[in-house]
């Protein structure tokens, strides 16, 4: 696989809601992105917009740097 | 086990390896419906365009998400709110319903001729003033179940850094990046809005990828 042809799998991944690596600051922050623009409730882009990245964070653990 | 490391003062650890991997992986799954297929979106549109009304309120069902998501990823919240991205959404959506009766098959996908749409209305807000006309929420009656400051705090600072980042990319590039992983077009859709082949689309996204990718590692360092 070319690195264009993975680029191109790593956007579809993130498009269909996958985070293959989330190593790669460019791939979490294009999820966290994508995540803050579904709607709390899914995506029906009815509600508030305030999405629930922290849902899917918890399952992640984080710490300050300082 | 790999490590992110987002550089607005926070850093997300990965501490169970694989298994918080796929709870990320199903945490966004599951809150992005599936793609209707191709050939089913070309017939629905066909329908539509004939006037058919189940079909109109289908495809609009379909497509109205991924204009949202786009709508809110470009022009963002204003005083923490979508409402100017949702308005915006909503005009993208009745431009559309108008244009529907004039609109022709040339063998691109529905899709592009609705983002074609969605970008014109993004940049046409982004030059008005109307930003600065913001509704304001009541007070809550009973308790609030969203995330608590903290976390909505840590939230706002993660996803603006994004915007931040994006916001330095070249215009094109970053159109790229939304239209693709936001709005969820395939490259041959994302070529079909920017003018683009699907192969030069395949390039570029991977230079803004690596761009992106190597301003977050700048930003962290």
């Amino acid at each position: 696989m070319t690195p264009e042809e993975e680029s191109d799998a790593l956007l579809d991944a993130l498009a269909r809601g996958e985070l293959p690596d989330p190593g790669d600051p460019a791939a979490w922050l294009l999820a966290a992105l994508l995540d803050d623009t579904l709607g709390a409730a899914g995506d029906d882009g009815l509600d508030d917009g305030l999405g629930d990245v922290g849902q899917w964070r918890s399952s992640v653990s984080m710490t300050p740097s300082t | 086990m790999t490590t992110g490391r987002i550089s607005t003062g926070i850093m997300p650890i990965v501490s169970e390896g694989s298994v918080a991997d796929a709870k990320i992986g199903v945490r966004l799954a599951s809150r992005l419906p599936a793609r209707t297929d191709d050939s089913d979106l070309r017939e629905l549109t066909s329908l539509a365009v004939q006037g058919d009304r189940t079909a109109i309120e289908s495809l609009l069902g379909e497509l109205r998400p991924m204009v949202v998501r786009y709508c809110r990823a470009r022009l963002g919240r204003v005083s923490g709110q979508y409402h100017i991205a949702d308005d915006v959404a909503q005009e993208v959506c009745i431009a559309v319903l108008s244009a529907l009766p004039r609109y022709r098959d040339m063998g691109r996908p529905f899709a592009s001729f609705v983002f074609g749409i969605a970008s014109h209305k993004v940049a046409d807000a982004l030059r008005s003033s109307v930003r600065s006309a913001v509704p304001t929420q009541d007070l809550p009656d009973g308790p609030d179940d969203g995330p608590g400051p903290e976390e909505t705090v840590v939230r706002y600072i993660e996803v603006e850094h994004a915007r931040r980042l994006l916001a330095r990319l070249p215009d094109n590039q970053r159109e790229l990046l939304l239209l693709r992983v936001v709005s969820g077009l395939s490259a041959e859709e994302t070529g079909n809005v920017l003018g683009m082949s699907p192969g030069a689309v395949r390039v570029a996204q991977h230079r803004a990828l690596a761009r992106l990718r190597q301003m977050a590692e700048l930003e962290s360092a």
